[in-house]
């Protein structure tokens, strides 16, 4: 009896000394920025759709069924980019880092889904993958406060020679950078990441077959793309094979 | 059975094929070697290396970790098989896994090879050498080449190398303790006297010694068919028992392996129910084993063992058996020899009685005067006899040494009263000179007296004067008057009465008296040039003027009374076991205080009361003096009752073989039992005993090997500091477990959180590692080097079923208290960790599987930054360091608080031990090293660490040191309250 009164005050002091020194930790931070961020000093890239097999898209184009996941995860993906969702955001300077350091609120970049050309879902209700062209839309991890550097632009290139033909929407796999910086989730509600749609136009001769894609982030210093252990800072693998 | 001894010499001839003249021929040898092998004893057979070095690889936790490794195999097996991504973690994990294991056996091993290595030194003997007739030659052969029908000569201080059955001696006598214990020397002759050959005189036996004379023998036995071998291979087959170490320890492994099996099993059930995959909830087995097992300690408890070891080394034990140091802590009964041990084993005069009154001498080691009254010219006259009538004489280039160091040719009385008259009267040799010794009759049995006659030194007196010294009752018959303040009285039926009296007063303290008289022959009768004829004794040897009396006694050493009585404060019972005569026995015993000064036996109850000795109530005597005959005639339960009812006993006149009995019946009690022995008959008694000591100096080979512990000065207070040297090793090791089991729940707690709450994992398997065998193993160390809390010499013996190593107390407060208060430090830190990068705790719950998922490289945290796949781990790995790092700055705090188990850290001095502060440091170094050193290397999990989460747990630690100091204080201020025996560990 004594011994578990004893054990239930012990170990409520303890559970409360527990709560306190994390109250006392946590009001130490702040709410809009982490304290450090130096473990993502560069961002990594993601692509979207996301097949859960390992990055490997596999679809026959005349098969609806095989690509409907990937459809609906590409338009729910770019519902927030919706003009409607967008109202509140603002058309900015192209081409300059959109710094808003003394501005309480935070502003966000309009992302026009235009942008995306024949992967905005707009025109091809299956974004290319009835016809064979199959968009992937290529994100970069939003990072607090990274400026990238020069032009930086997503840049795909396929290991097999002639198999596909590689489009980007914007142009040139271009990310502007008057998306950046990023002020982070509670001051920055309505960013949007910009985004860079890869269209593959695989060639007819290439389909059955396995076709290895990488993209890489270039033309912009401060944006690592050739870590040894990290396989996803600043570049994405995935692999694409069609059938008819 | 033999019958040599039952033969003729020409019989025996006929037998053995040989010749007493010639002995065998070479030829005739080399073939019976042939067929018989050497004449060496077969050493016990060792358990062959490779079976002891396997012994230590699946000895203790090993198992435990075979499994953990066999686990992280069939997982990368899976993985692999599977074709996932990183599945080479669980490769290397396993590989680690079995690499501490070999490599704490292979440590273990080395620490046990040598300590066996130390002994093994021990029992290397020099080729003994034996005068042998072979080819009609005498021949100079090494001992191990005898055979069967071999003629040898021995001489005086040979030391007889086969079973010999004598056929030629001359003034032979030999000394045959190492085989029954009887120190006095046994006279050989050829005569067959006696049905049994260990009793017959016209043997003489292998590792006994020939104290004198010479001797032809024939050899009828050798190896190991002589009778010690014979005993020897006996020896090998008593039991070893377990030493209460070994016991602990199992125990304290049982406890530990069942804690983590236990949990370890228990969550593999609530992870499978919790959908996990199988194979997660393999790879969480895995963890939680690694996490509950102290892969440093068994080493850590090895080196501690070891260092006890080293330091009663220093203090003469020299320890065989590495566990063996402990046992000697937990001894409850010491059965001691006499001879050697209590005693200095050297005869040396302790009292006097000369004019009517009894003087006593100086007996310690290192005397140089006798304080006692020298005035009285009866002394005068007493040390002249003293001086004279003795053979004994020093060998010669001795100058230098003290006097009670010096080597002397002569029995053990004669030796005793010449270093006695050396010391009083100084250069003896040269005051013999002086008195030039004209006749002389020595020692016999019959006659029991020894008779010289001298000139004197005084150039005026031309009488002779004769001295004679002897059995005190044969000196007194022969004298008519007595000496008394230097002049001579007649000796009256008065007189005579004192005589008596302080002969018994001598004899019943033990001691061999003897009688000094002489006569100043006359002038007239006795001119210069008369022929003393000693066979005819044309001299008187009757009506001689008695002078005085000394006694001896092979006198206690002088750090023995004190040693007896730390002992009984220890509450360990001290038995005397000897040879010897019951009263010289008792005298000794009394005298350094195994019998005290108030106690009595029966006997001496009957005599104060004047009634027979059936009437006595035998509970009322606190003190036994057991006969060896006796104790031949005793049932077990009679035993038994001795050894309960009586406290303070002595077994006199007890052989070897006895004192087998008697550790049994001290164990029967529940005793732990220290036995000291030093002939070859007393190994079945060495093995039998929890702890066998054996006697440096004095001991056969045989005691040696049979013995757990060797005393190297022969003392037996050193006994007594090897006692408390294993109390505090077993204070000690209680405090090395206790600091280094609490860091294992901090270690565990993770793994059950990460399970149960799905939180990144805080702490990995390999950094585990890092802190059981790194950050941890010095400061464990260094706690064997912590002195005593209070004086363990004034407690009781540990009780073997109750005072365990590792008991509830120790267990609980360590795990739950101690060790939660650790865990919560650890989590604020990783909590801290996270949050400031980015993951609020809030954030951390229930993410496991994406946040380990090789597909999710936008990972988002509470502030709406991406993380890829390797930014998570890198974050993980930099959790594992902060978790490291908070353990290990805990355990500074759990490292200083475990110095003491009740007494305040301030009352210990925090610096007095200073091995603590180098663990300290190397605590801290080490896992700078780790950190900043190996930061970078991602196969070991550590990354660079912000300075400032060394300090998040700072607060904790103190927290662990304040709340251990309550603890301590109100353990010490409500002894024997709820408090006290639920903490006190």
């Amino acid at each position: 009896g004594l011994i578990l009164l004893f054990y239930l005050v012990f170990y409520g002091f303890l559970a409360a000394l527990f709560t306190f020194t994390m109250w006392v930790m946590l009001q130490t931070l702040s709410s809009d920025i982490p304290k450090y961020r130096d473990r993502i000093s560069s961002p990594g890239l993601m692509i979207s759709p996301k097949p859960d097999t390992a990055l490997e898209f596999y679809f026959n184009k005349s098969d609806v069924q095989s690509y409907a996941e990937y459809v609906s995860t590409l338009r729910k993906f770019l519902e927030s980019y919706d003009d409607s969702k967008q109202s509140q955001n603002i058309n900015c300077t192209p081409g300059r880092i959109f710094d808003q350091n003394d501005v309480a609120v935070k502003k966000a970049c309009r992302f026009n889904l235009s942008e995306l050309g024949q992967c905005s879902g707009k025109e091809d209700k299956t974004f290319g993958y009835s016809k064979g062209t199959p968009c992937v839309l290529v994100k970069m991890n939003r990072i607090i406060g990274l400026k990238p550097e020069g032009e930086p632009h997503i840049h795909c290139t396929s290991k097999e020679e002639g198999m596909v033909e590689i489009n980007y929407f914007p142009p040139d796999g271009l990310i502007d950078l008057m998306y950046f910086p990023y002020y982070g989730k509670s001051l920055h509600a309505h960013y949007l990441q910009p985004l860079v749609a890869v269209q593959l136009a695989i060639n007819s001769n290439s389909t059955k077959e396995e076709i290895a894609i990488e993209c890489k982030i270039l033309g912009s210093p401060n944006l690592k793309n050739e870590d040894d252990r990290d396989k996803f800072l600043g570049r994405i693998a995935f692999k694409v094979q069609m059938t008819e | 059975i033999q019958e040599d001894h039952k033969l003729s010499a020409s019989e025996l001839e006929e037998k053995y094929g040989t010749s007493t003249n010639k002995g065998l021929s070479s030829a005739r040898a080399a073939e019976i070697l042939a067929r018989d092998g050497p004449n060496s004893l077969t050493p016990p057979k060792a358990t062959p290396e490779i079976v002891k070095f396997l012994k230590q690889m699946v000895g203790g936790f090993s198992i435990l970790l075979w499994i953990g490794a066999a686990f992280s195999w069939i997982s990368f097996g899976i993985q692999f098989a599977q074709g996932a991504e990183s599945p080479f973690d669980n490769l290397y994990l396993g590989v680690v896994l079995a690499l501490v294991v070999i490599l704490t056996g292979i440590f273990a091993y080395y620490q046990e090879a040598k300590s066996t290595n130390i002994m093994a030194s021990f029992s290397k003997m020099i080729p003994q050498q034996a005068l042998v007739i072979r080819d009609a030659e005498k021949k100079e052969l090494p001992a191990e080449e005898l055979v069967v029908g071999d003629i040898v000569e021995i001489k005086g201080g040979d030391r007889i190398p086969a079973d010999i059955r004598l056929i030629f001696t001359q003034g032979c006598k030999v000394d045959n303790s190492s085989l029954t214990g009887e120190s006095e020397p046994q006279s050989r002759s050829c005569d067959f006297t006696h049905e049994n050959p260990l009793e017959t005189k016209n043997i003489a036996f292998y590792s006994t010694t020939c104290v004198e004379g010479t001797a032809t023998g024939i050899v009828i036995n050798t190896g190991d068919r002589t009778v010690i071998g014979r005993i020897a291979s006996l020896a090998s087959g008593v039991g070893n028992e377990k030493t209460p170490i070994a016991i602990e320890i199992e125990h304290f492994v049982y406890l530990v392996a069942g804690v983590a099996i236990s949990i370890g099993v228990l969550f593999f059930i609530i992870s499978v129910s919790m959908r996990y995959k199988i194979l997660d909830s393999i790879i969480f087995l895995i963890g939680i084993i690694v996490a509950n097992v102290p892969e440093g300690l068994l080493a850590t408890v090895t080196v501690s063992l070891s260092l006890t070891a080293k330091r009663m080394a220093k203090k003469n034990c020299l320890v065989k058996n590495l566990e063996a140091v402990e046992t000697l802590g937990s001894t409850s009964v010491i059965c001691s020899d006499k001879t050697g041990t209590l005693t200095q084993n050297r005869m040396t005069v302790a009292h006097l009685w000369f004019d009517n009154q009894i003087y006593s001498a100086d007996t310690s080691e290192d005397q140089t005067t006798q304080p006692f009254d020298q005035t009285s010219s009866t002394w005068t006259a007493l040390s002249k006899i003293v001086t004279l009538c003795n053979r004994a004489e020093f060998r010669p280039g001795q100058e230098n040494l003290p006097i009670m160091k010096r080597i002397v040719v002569g029995d053990a009385s004669e030796t005793a009263l010449l270093k006695f008259t050396e010391v009083i009267l100084g250069d003896v040799m040269s005051i013999r000179a002086r008195n030039k010794k004209v006749a002389e009759i020595p020692f016999n049995s019959t006659n029991k007296f020894q008779l010289s006659i001298h000139e004197t030194d005084d150039p005026n007196d031309k009488r002779f004067l004769l001295v004679m010294k002897g059995a005190p009752e044969r000196i007194l018959e022969r004298c008519s008057t007595i000496m008394i303040n230097g002049k001579e009285e007649p000796l009256d039926s008065e007189k005579a009465e004192a005589f008596q009296t302080a002969y018994m007063e001598l004899g019943g303290m033990g001691e061999r008296v003897l009688g000094f008289c002489h006569l100043y022959l006359p002038e007239n009768e006795f001119p210069d040039t008369y022929p003393f004829d000693t066979d005819s004794m044309n001299f008187p040897t009757s009506n001689l003027c008695f002078v005085g009396l000394l006694s001896m006694i092979d006198p206690p050493r002088s750090t023995v009374p004190d040693a007896v009585s730390k002992c009984r404060s220890a509450g360990i019972k001290v038995i005397m076991v000897t040879g010897d005569h019951p009263i010289t026995a008792k005298a000794i015993a009394k005298s350094v205080g195994i019998i005290s000064a108030t106690s009595e036996t029966v006997e001496d109850i009957a005599k104060r009361l004047n009634i027979p000795v059936e009437q006595v109530n035998r509970r009322e005597a606190t003190a036994a003096v057991v006969n060896g005959m006796e104790l031949k005639d005793m049932s077990l339960q009679q035993l038994d009752e001795i050894l309960c009812n009586h406290s303070e006993i002595v077994f006199a006149r007890t052989s070897p073989q006895q004192k087998l009995i008697i550790v049994e019946g001290c164990q029967r009690q529940g005793a732990v039992v220290a036995v000291t022995g030093d002939g070859v008959n007393d190994s079945p008694a060495l093995k039998k005993a929890d702890i066998g000591i054996a006697m440096g100096i004095a001991g056969s080979d045989a005691a040696k090997n049979a013995a757990d512990m060797v005393l190297l000065d022969d003392n037996f207070a050193s006994i007594v500091t090897g006692v408390e040297e294993g109390r505090l090793i077993f204070d000690n090791l209680k405090k090395t477990i206790a600091y280094t089991l609490t860091k294992n729940i901090a270690e565990l707690c993770p793994f059950l959180i990460y399970i149960i709450a799905s939180i990144p994992l805080p702490i990995g398997t390999i950094t585990i590692l890092f802190i059981d065998l790194g950050t941890d193993i010095i400061p464990s160390v260094a706690l064997a080097y912590e002195k005593a809390e209070s004086d363990i010499m004034n407690r009781r013996p540990r009780n073997k079923r109750r005072d365990r190593l590792v008991n509830e107390q120790l267990a609980v407060y360590s795990y739950l208290q101690i060790g939660i208060m650790q865990s919560v430090g650890a989590f604020v830190t990783y909590f801290t960790v996270y949050a400031e990068q980015g993951f609020l705790p809030s954030t951390l719950l229930g993410v496991r599987v994406n946040w380990e998922s090789n597909a999710i490289n936008d990972f988002e945290d509470s502030y709406g930054q991406e993380w890829t796949k390797y930014q998570r781990m890198y974050l993980q790995w930099t959790g594992y360091t902060a978790f490291f790092v908070s353990i290990t700055i805990q355990q500074v705090a759990d490292l200083i608080i475990r110095k003491t188990r009740r007494n305040s850290i301030f009352q210990q001095g925090l610096f007095r031990n200073k091995v603590i502060w180098v663990g300290i440091f190397s605590q801290i170094a080490i896992a700078s090293i780790l950190t900043y050193g190996l930061g970078h290397v991602t196969a070991l999990n550590f990354t660079p660490l912000r300075f400032q989460y060394w300090f998040v747990a700072v607060p904790f630690a103190i927290l662990i040191w304040v709340y251990d100091e309550v603890r301590k204080l109100l353990i010490r201020r409500y002894p024997g309250s709820w408090w006290d025996k639920n903490m006190y560990y």
